[in-house]
């Protein structure tokens, strides 16, 4: 299948540029504090797909438990986290703006390359439902 | 005379009065995404004032000069109201308010909806004490900007706890239409 080959081979570059900006403001400062909004973006989608099994059954298009609407919750939690956590630090200068700027861009590749694979291959097995 | 004849229990003083939203299929989810944004930014918001109280030095100009006034434990009691509040509204099931009675003791019904009560009374108590905590805490005391936007973040901490509580109140009422996906 080579339009998923070079999906993965794209997905898995601009990942690799996410977590080497990440990286980048960490080590250009020596303080590796921003290195916790890799960890938070990384656990971004683990609510939702903890608690998507939890839905209703396959007759009812309701997907409308209370479990669901958890998961879904705290992902936006962890996703506004995860922006707001360089801001923070470096309104109380604690990280430089750089630093802010370059580990929110990586963070956003990093999160945005997991929704991207999530959307890209579940196509493939939803066939066989 | 007559009154004409109400379409509700005329002994309920109080009308919850549930707005018949028939949105999109998509409007649960993103509402309850925005509620969660929202609880996020809340909390980061008052977070943002407390990390930058402890990391306040004084001015530059005058290096002798300590800051005048922290972030205390006094701050975070509004934000914790208005946390409990939402916890305690959000734990009630919305079938038990809506008032039909048809199954169940009738004293759930009537428990619920001062449960209720009680968490829209916590949620407008952190609201109000963080208002008073802005005006006797920092504006009558004629702080600098710098130290007056503790009490602001701590406002808007509130309000924004309580704009969750509200998306997420009004994306759970959604009715959405009962239909079947059968995949044969």
């Amino acid at each position: 299948m080579a339009a998923g080959l070079k999906t993965v081979i794209l997905l898995s570059f601009v990942l690799a540029v996410g977590f080497l900006l990440i990286i980048l403001s960490c080590a250009l400062w020596a303080n590796w504090l921003p290195l916790l909004v890799a960890l938070t973006f990384v656990l971004a989608p683990l609510p939702n797909a903890l608690f998507a099994h939890c839905g209703g059954d396959e007759f009812s298009a309701h997907e409308s438990t209370a479990a669901v609407d958890l998961g879904r919750f705290i992902t936006a939690t962890i996703v506004v986290t995860g922006f707001a956590l360089p801001v923070v630090l470096t309104h109380s200068e604690v990280i430089k703006p750089a630093a802010c700027v370059m580990s929110i861009i990586g963070g956003g590749l990093v999160y945005s390359t997991i929704m991207a694979y999530t959307a890209a291959f579940r196509q493939d097995y939803s066939e066989f439902d | 005379m007559s009154f004409p004849r109400s379409s509700y229990d005329p002994r309920r003083v109080c009308l919850n009065p549930f707005p018949e939203f028939n949105l999109g299929k998509h409007r649960r989810t993103i509402g309850i995404y925005l509620a969660g944004a929202l609880f996020a930014l809340a909390n980061w918001t008052f977070l943002d004032a407390a990390i930058l109280s402890a990391h306040a030095h004084p001015p530059y100009d005058e290096p002798q000069i300590p800051p005048p006034v922290h972030v205390a434990f006094v701050d975070w009691v509004p934000g914790i109201c208005s946390l409990l509040g939402m916890l305690i509204i959000n734990l009630i099931d919305k079938d038990r308010i809506k008032g039909d009675d048809g199954f169940g003791d009738p004293g759930a019904v009537w428990r619920a909806r001062l449960f209720l009560f009680i968490g829209f009374a916590f949620m407008a108590g952190g609201l109000a004490g963080s208002v008073s905590l802005l005006v006797l805490k920092y504006i009558m005391h004629d702080y600098p900007e710098q130290y007056t936007y503790y009490g602001y973040a701590n406002v808007s901490q509130n309000v924004a706890l309580m704009l969750s509580a509200v998306v997420l109140w009004i994306a759970q009422s959604v009715h959405e239409e009962y239909d079947y996906q059968l995949s044969l």
